[in-house]
């Protein structure tokens, strides 16, 4: 079957910086560029030392499978979601995307705290990419999924920090993306409302949605992907089954 | 290694929602490819995300208004300036607050531009597009001014929507410029406020342009400001257009526009990384 995601030896190089200046100003930029023009828009010394975040990872994703990414933390884990989410450049390396994308890569995006749970949802939704009638159609679902109906009219800086999770999860569970990137976004959810977090991604991925998962929670890794990823030090270590794939992480960590 | 292993797995139900079909597009949606030099705009792209930028204004609009019970009053903050002065002082107030706000856009919506993906090129446009609003509200107090002083309104009023849509062409390049220098070069949001004010001189806001000696004038008219400001004033007290003035304001504004978008495309797949 064609892949829904393919990723082509895909590569992120950071500069850690030089260790003299906290913040760049243009003042030296300018100066610098005086040595190279092209430097003023590239912004960095080459000569500053660098981290290969990614290194060379190439996968295939099919439609409709749940994919666990795991690893340890600065694995890379993140930059690959972010690369595929868009919010980051490659330096090296391409991946093509058959379908919408919804990211969820922070709970509650763009949620200002001044405008109520309603305005909030229209906010929220817009930015991750629903438009008007999309959001108002889904609204009442979002409203009961995140258990929030008595609290629609007060400024969302008056949520707990569980209802500002509920009400982002719900919006982006409802956006009916073709690939959902999700990342480590059910750490501080209560258990019930992981456990109707899993039952949604699982139900999408029954509707035909692709999702990639970061995660340190392996056993939900375990109960809701097809299959898992396992990236170490930036490069694609280990892929496969979630239980193979889990008890070989294990077993790096405990060397 | 396989990267296939889960093909019994991926099998997709047959109760599909209407809105998904088994087909994948022959073509990506989405190409993900390292930077390069020239990063073309993509207008379609921008097209599908029109309702971003109509929520980013309205978030600041709305949060706005809730805060301030006279609504709207805070706009009229030179009332008692007689109204020529008013005239260039309301366009002033436009490129000045619209140039800082979108210079710090990227910067305060930094949360949303390292979670969620859509052309960043909407943040600046949504904070220019704000002040277009303060902008025509304050717009609305002087024709009550106008009408108030009695002054004759002749079809040369039909050029002004012309000069404001030129100065919010002119607004947005410098701040999509600053904008994307700012989120790199943190200094440059301190510069400006000074160089807005150094600009401000350079333009007739509090004098005239005829004060300006004949033979600078051709240096002075560079400054598209000062030709859009004239104009706009001509056209709303039926003074003479000064065409070559307006032309040139125009030659200058619209190729800056052209190259900050192509800055901007430069700078906007790093931004995430430097903000």
């Amino acid at each position: 079957m064609k892949p829904i995601i393919k990723a082509d030896s895909l590569g992120k190089k950071y500069h850690l910086g030089r260790r003299e200046t906290v913040a760049p100003t243009l003042r030296e930029a300018l100066k610098d560029s005086l040595k190279s023009a092209a430097q003023l828009i590239r912004g960095r010394n080459r000569s500053d030392p660098i981290v290969w975040a990614l290194d060379d990872v190439s996968f295939e994703v099919q439609p409709g499978e749940v994919v666990g990414i795991i690893g340890r933390n600065g694995a890379g884990k993140s930059t690959l979601l972010r690369i595929l989410a868009r919010i980051t450049r490659p330096t090296r390396g391409l991946a093509d995307l058959y379908g919408r994308t919804g990211s969820l890569l922070g709970v509650g995006t763009g949620f200002h705290p001044d405008l109520t749970g309603r305005e909030n949802i229209y906010l929220n939704g817009a930015i991750l990419g629903m438009n008007k009638q999309e959001i108002t159609r889904k609204f009442d679902e979002i409203v009961a999924f995140a258990q929030v109906e008595g609290f629609l009219d007060t400024p969302a800086k008056r949520y707990s920090s569980g209802m500002y999770l509920r009400l982002g999860f719900a919006i982006a569970a409802h956006l009916e993306p073709d690939i959902l990137l999700l990342d480590e976004v059910l750490t501080i959810a209560d258990a019930s409302f992981q456990k109707k977090c899993l039952q949604k991604i699982k139900d999408a991925s029954r509707d035909g949605t692709t999702v990639l998962f970061v995660s340190h929670n392996l056993t939900s890794v375990k109960q809701v992907c097809d299959r898992a990823i396992h990236i170490h030090s930036g490069q694609l270590y280990d892929d496969g089954a979630p239980e193979a794939v889990i008890s070989n992480y294990l077993k790096s960590i405990s060397h | 290694m396989s990267t296939s292993l889960n093909d019994a797995n991926a099998v997709i139900s047959t109760a599909l929602p209407r809105s998904r079909s088994n087909q994948l597009p022959a073509e990506p949606v989405t190409r993900i490819r390292p930077s390069r030099f020239w990063e073309s705009l993509d207008f379609a792209e921008l097209w599908t995300q029109r309702e971003v930028l109509y929520f980013l204004m309205w978030r600041d609009l709305k949060v706005r208004y809730k805060q301030t019970i006279i609504g709207a009053a805070w706009v009229i903050d030179g009332v008692p300036y007689p109204i020529f002065a008013y005239t260039a002082l309301l366009l002033w107030t436009f490129v000045s607050n619209a140039v800082l706000s979108s210079s710090y856009s990227l910067v305060t919506n930094a949360q949303i531009i390292t979670r969620v993906y859509f052309s960043r090129l909407l943040i600046p446009a949504a904070a220019v597009g704000v002040r277009l609003v303060d902008l025509l509200i304050a717009t609305l107090v002087l024709i009550g001014l106008m009408i108030y002083f009695q002054v004759p309104i002749t079809w040369n009023v039909l050029m002004f929507p012309v000069f404001v849509a030129e100065i919010a062409a002119l607004t947005l390049a410098v701040g999509l410029i600053c904008a994307a220098l700012n989120v790199r070069y943190r200094d440059v949001g301190t510069m400006l406020p000074i160089l807005l004010q150094v600009w401000m001189f350079l333009s007739p806001v509090v004098y005239s342009s005829s004060l300006i000696p004949e033979r600078l004038r051709v240096v002075y008219f560079l400054n598209p400001l000062a030709g859009i400001i004239d104009g706009a004033r001509a056209s709303l007290f039926n003074l003479p257009f000064f065409w070559a003035h307006i032309a040139i304001s125009a030659l200058v504004t619209f190729p800056m526009l052209v190259f900050s978008i192509h800055l901007f495309r430069r700078m906007e797949s790093s931004f995430a990384d430097d903000v």
